[in-house]
């Protein structure tokens, strides 16, 4: 096999006669072994870069009044609307399903903030700064870069979160022991957790990467429907039957049930409880640890598997398309 | 000198110059507008400047999945928690109603508040400043597209809702319902024009305030429930911010007979209506401090990119 | 009505404008004295930063000056922003404006309705422009789909919506490749044409752009106009004699013969194809650098050929480029980087011309400040942003 090379190092310009190129010092040709790729390293260490960048942009723990806009006011006012519905309903009675609420509440602001983490970033680097297709012909793997920024972005939410619960706590009264709460299991839920998030935030990028205009929205539209399904503020059996099966299938709904049982043991079950689907298929009251944790396993690995082939099949169709380096107007 | 528009070409036949459209004898009398050409440039503007929301309603069909089922499925989700503590139905009711409601908000926070910033950001805002028209022509025309858009997804939340869930609507005042829904809009797009003109000094930070604007003011309106239970609170969303008035207005008058309200409907409709004039008014008026302070420190070209 | 009946198009007075910035202010215009007459084709040529675009803003009512003064056909650009909005437009290079999901009809009858006219009546002047910038076939074509060239073809018809009596032309064929910046220029042309009266103020940093269209040309850098003239007067600046490149088939006598002649400054052997000094080509012809005081000149010279036994084989007239005009008033070229030394001082030829002091005040080029610079911060942006 025989390399094209460029004249040797170390002469003139005009050494080689007329035509030559520029003749860099100490080049000796070209390497093919450059275009191998640094294999799981470089992957790690574009994934690395991707979520130092998204958090560098997204914390804004710089910037108190940022910080206090999406770290503060706006997860606190969404659990404290909850928390006055159930005040104006019941009163004290209601008290037990404050912790539920606000825990739920707290953990959606994760939600939204790592569902719309992928998609925002196609959308901001294709539209905004115009760097998409620079990410997408670096070395880096298109799909590990916008994970990393993903998983920036549910870290700030998760910010978000610990200063909802440790508001409900300390002011609205939600009784937490923390001496009690189950690190190991926690740990576990996070993590999968985490994983399933970012992966439904790969379906909807997925979907962006074809979208023009419109998509911006779409993040807080899927958010607001699987609001619906994940039992973040009142329990799956109030559903239909046919939802709350939908709603097993989501590791969103293990994942706070999980988050719950780590937190507060013996708090109210958003997947089980009279009439819900768990009960009817299982015949036990409500999920033990061990079943959430592998409810949460399955769903979070089978979710992350079809999110992984849609935006693989989404990338091969919008570089069939040309719609990597599209602007929209948006 | 003369202009005119008809050039006379090989053959005798005299064609339209597309180059002339309407002649003018000289610069100083085209610069000179009667008043009626002044209001007809404005009234015009306002319909050119609704023209693209409206058609946009009809032109994308993603607005059914997005305007329509997905908030559906979010007001469900309030639905369901009320269901869940066995609440009374006509809160089922308030949610319903509140959901509705919400479209417009959202549509007055980053349809109107925000937009003027985006539209620096794509290079409009600075041809509708060299254009003659009233830039408050634009925000009106915006906030008319806006409520027409707002509209389509609030009736469908409603009719769908209210289908699925069975909520009854007991109305003795119709007149006065209708009344306070339009003042309710009146209001609320008035907002929205100040915080057009606030947010186009503000640049990138108004774009950050109105995340201020979704969360906390559903909760200080009581989105979700009646604002009356704020207490002091409430008094003063409902004193400040056209959505907690107009909420508690058309609840009351859609169920009629729940004791949960601050003030009668009807003082709450001339609290919109004050509202509703005051902030046109003051939108007005920041708009020309503002577009004087932003031709001065160069902000309404300015945009990142 | 404040204005005069024969007021000049563009009349501006000690321009300034100063951007606050840290860590330094930034001058964008220092002192600009601007006339430009009606039916005037007038350039602004400089490079990057020179300050063209800020001279626009503030003409177009869109930026208030530091200090200094200007108006347009007699109105004040502070003052009377309504009145100069009714007879301006401005078109700019690169734009991006526009809502995607309209169709170019649409987008343009939408801004037929900010200038005012009927419905019916914007419907059909937009038909036309549509058919006068050639996007016919684009006509229902949504915004968002069309390609760099066709869209800056629907901002010219926009610009000419309202039959404007001063067009402002911000650097138009930027980004446009070669057959769609002709076309361009082409419809420039013909609108200015078309109606007696009707100005243009083109700003670009393509120096065949300003050479082909415009009358005059104002060379501006660091905010200040260095020179003002026709294109030809520019460049007499630069070389105030003739030259010419005469290749000849034979000359009895060498160049000298020529150097004596009347008109003639100098006559030498012309580098061709890297061998220095020959003055031969592979064809064995004799070429020569002539450089006439004068054109007029070149009939005794052509006429002396004869007697030498010469016949001409090509004759090229060398031109000074107006960037060699630039590099001759600035120092350096328009691709360069700061000057190794202070600009020369003005003579002051021309209206307007910029008195300048010998020393810069060391700003560098004016750049827009304001808020949105920087990285753009992050959070929830509109949902539904899109253009409506």
């Amino acid at each position: 096999m025989t390399t094209s090379t460029l004249p040797p190092a170390g002469g003139a310009a005009g050494d080689a006669g007329p035509g030559a190129g520029i003749a860099f010092g100490g080049w000796d040709g070209f390497d093919r072994g450059r275009t191998r790729g640094g294999g799981l390293r470089a992957q790690w260490r574009g994934f690395a870069t991707a979520v130092r960048l998204g958090w560098s942009t997204e914390a804004n723990w710089t910037d108190p009044i940022l910080f206090f806009i999406y770290s503060v006011a706006k997860p606190v006012s969404a659990a404290l609307i909850l928390v006055v519905m159930l005040e104006v309903i019941g009163g004290a009675s209601t008290r037990e399903y404050r912790g539920f609420v606000v825990t739920g509440s707290a953990l959606w602001a994760m939600v939204l903030s790592g569902i719309a983490g992928l998609a925002w970033s196609i959308l901001e680097d294709r539209e905004r700064y115009r760097m998409l297709k620079y990410v997408y012909v670096s070395q880096s793997d298109f799909l590990v870069v916008l994970t990393g920024r993903a998983v920036a972005r549910a870290a700030v939410g998760a910010m978000g979160a610990v200063i909802t619960l440790a508001i409900g706590v300390v002011v609205l009264g939600v009784p937490f022991d923390p001496f009690a709460i189950d690190w190991p299991l926690l740990a576990v839920v996070t993590t999968v957790g985490v994983v399933a998030i970012v992966a439904i935030g790969m379906i909807l990028g997925a979907v962006v990467m074809q979208s023009r205009q419109e998509a911006w929205q779409y993040p807080e539209a899927v958010a607001g429907a699987l609001f619906l399904v994940a039992g973040a503020v009142f329990p799956l059996a109030v559903l239909p039957m046919p939802i709350q099966i939908v709603g097993l299938l989501t590791p969103l709904a293990w994942w706070i049930e999980g988050t719950r049982l780590a937190l507060f043991e013996g708090g109210l079950s958003a997947i089980g409880g009279p009439g819900s689907a768990w009960q009817a298929l299982t015949g036990t009251a409500s999920p033990s640890t061990t079943e959430v944790v592998v409810a949460l396993l399955v769903t979070g690995v089978v979710g992350t598997l079809l999110a992984t082939l849609a935006f693989r099949a989404s990338e091969r169709r919008a570089k069939d398309r040309g719609l990597l380096d599209q602007t929209t107007g948006s | 000198m003369t202009a005119t528009s008809i050039r006379p070409r090989s053959g005798g036949r005299p064609a339209r110059d597309p180059f002339i459209g309407r002649p003018t004898a000289s610069p100083q009398a085209a610069a000179e507008w009667t008043r009626r050409q002044v209001v007809m440039a404005n009234l015009r503007s306002v319909r050119g400047r609704a023209y693209p929301r409206v058609t946009g309603l009809f032109r994308e069909k993603s607005w059914l999945l997005f305007e329509i089922l997905l908030p559906f499925l979010t007001t469900s989700a309030f639905v369901f928690v009320y269901r869940a503590l066995q609440a009374p139905p006509e809160y089922i009711g308030f949610v319903v109603v509140g959901g509705a409601m919400s479209a417009f908000w959202l549509n007055v926070v980053w349809m109107m508040a925000a937009q003027l910033y985006w539209e620096k950001d794509q290079g409009n805002l600075e041809l509708y400043f060299a254009a003659p028209m009233d830039v408050m022509s634009v925000l009106f025309g915006m906030a008319l597209g806006g409520m027409v858009m707002s509209s389509s997804r609030a009736i469908a939340v409603l009719v769908v809702a209210t289908l699925v869930y069975g909520v009854t609507f007991a109305v003795d005042q119709w007149l006065l319902l209708g009344l306070v829904f339009l003042l309710t809009l009146a209001a609320l797009y008035g907002l929205g024009m100040i915080l057009s003109s606030l947010f186009l000094m503000w640049g990138r930070e108004a774009w950050h305030m109105t995340q201020l604007l979704v969360e906390p003011v559903y909760f200080v309106s009581g989105l979700n429930f009646p604002v009356a239970r704020l207490g002091m609170l409430g008094a003063l969303a409902v004193a400040t911010i056209p959505l907690a008035v107009g909420l508690d207005a058309i609840r009351q008058l859609c169920f009629v007979g729940t004791d949960v309200s601050l003030l009668p409907p009807g003082v709450e409709a001339l609290i919109l209506a004050i509202m509703a004039v005051v902030f046109t008014l003051a939108a007005r008026a920041s708009l020309r401090i503002l577009e004087r302070r932003a031709r001065i420190e160069g902000r309404l070209t300015a945009r990142w990119r | 009505m404040s204005a005069e009946p024969t007021a000049p198009a563009i009349e501006a007075r000690g321009l300034r404008r100063v951007y606050r910035t840290k860590p330094v202010d930034v001058v964008a215009l220092d002192g600009v004295d601007l006339d430009v007459a009606a039916g005037e084709f007038f350039g602004l040529l400089g490079p990057n930063g020179a300050g063209k675009t800020t001279l626009i803003k503030i003409l177009t009512t869109l930026l208030a000056p530091s200090g200094g003064s200007a108006r347009i056909f007699g109105f004040d650009v502070e003052r009377e922003t309504k009145r100069i909005r009714r007879i301006m437009n401005m078109v700019a290079g690169g734009e991006q404006s526009g809502y995607g999901i309209l169709t170019v009809r649409e987008q343009l009858w939408m801004f037929s309705q900010f200038y005012g006219l009927p419905g019916g009546e914007g419907w059909r002047r937009v038909d036309e422009l549509i058919d006068a910038v050639g996007l016919g076939e684009q006509r229902v074509q949504r915004v968002g789909t069309l390609s760099t060239g066709q869209r800056q073809k629907m901002n010219f018809a926009r610009g000419l919506l309202n039959d404007p009596w001063i067009l402002f032309l911000d650097e138009p064929t930027l980004g446009l490749d070669v057959g769609a910046a002709r076309s361009v220029r082409e419809l420039v042309l013909s609108w200015q044409e078309s109606v007696a009266g009707r100005t243009v103020l083109l700003t670009t940093h393509y120096m065949a752009e300003a050479d082909e269209l415009c009358e005059r040309i104002a060379i501006v850098d660091h905010g200040r106009i260095l020179a003002i003239g026709t294109p030809a007067e520019l460049k007499r600046r630069v070389q105030r004699e003739s030259v010419f490149r005469l290749e000849l088939d034979r000359l009895d006598g060498g160049a000298t013969a020529l150097a004596r002649l009347p008109g003639v400054v100098s006559a030498v052997p012309a580098a061709t194809d890297g061998q220095a000094g020959a003055g031969a080509t592979p064809r064995q012809t004799v070429v020569l650098s002539l450089v006439l005081h004068d054109d007029a000149a070149l009939g005794g010279v052509v006429a002396a050929l004869d007697p030498l036994g010469a016949h001409i084989v090509a004759l090229q007239k060398s031109e000074p480029s107006l960037e060699d005009v630039f590099v001759e008033l600035v120092g350096r070229g328009f691709g360069d980087d700061e000057p190794t030394e202070e600009p020369p001082i003005s003579d002051g030829r021309g209206p307007g011309a910029a008195a300048v002091p010998g020393a810069t005040n060391g700003a560098g080029p004016g750049r827009a400040a304001g808020a949105d610079v920087g990285p753009h911060e992050l959070g929830e942006p509109d949902p539904e942003e899109l253009l409506t």
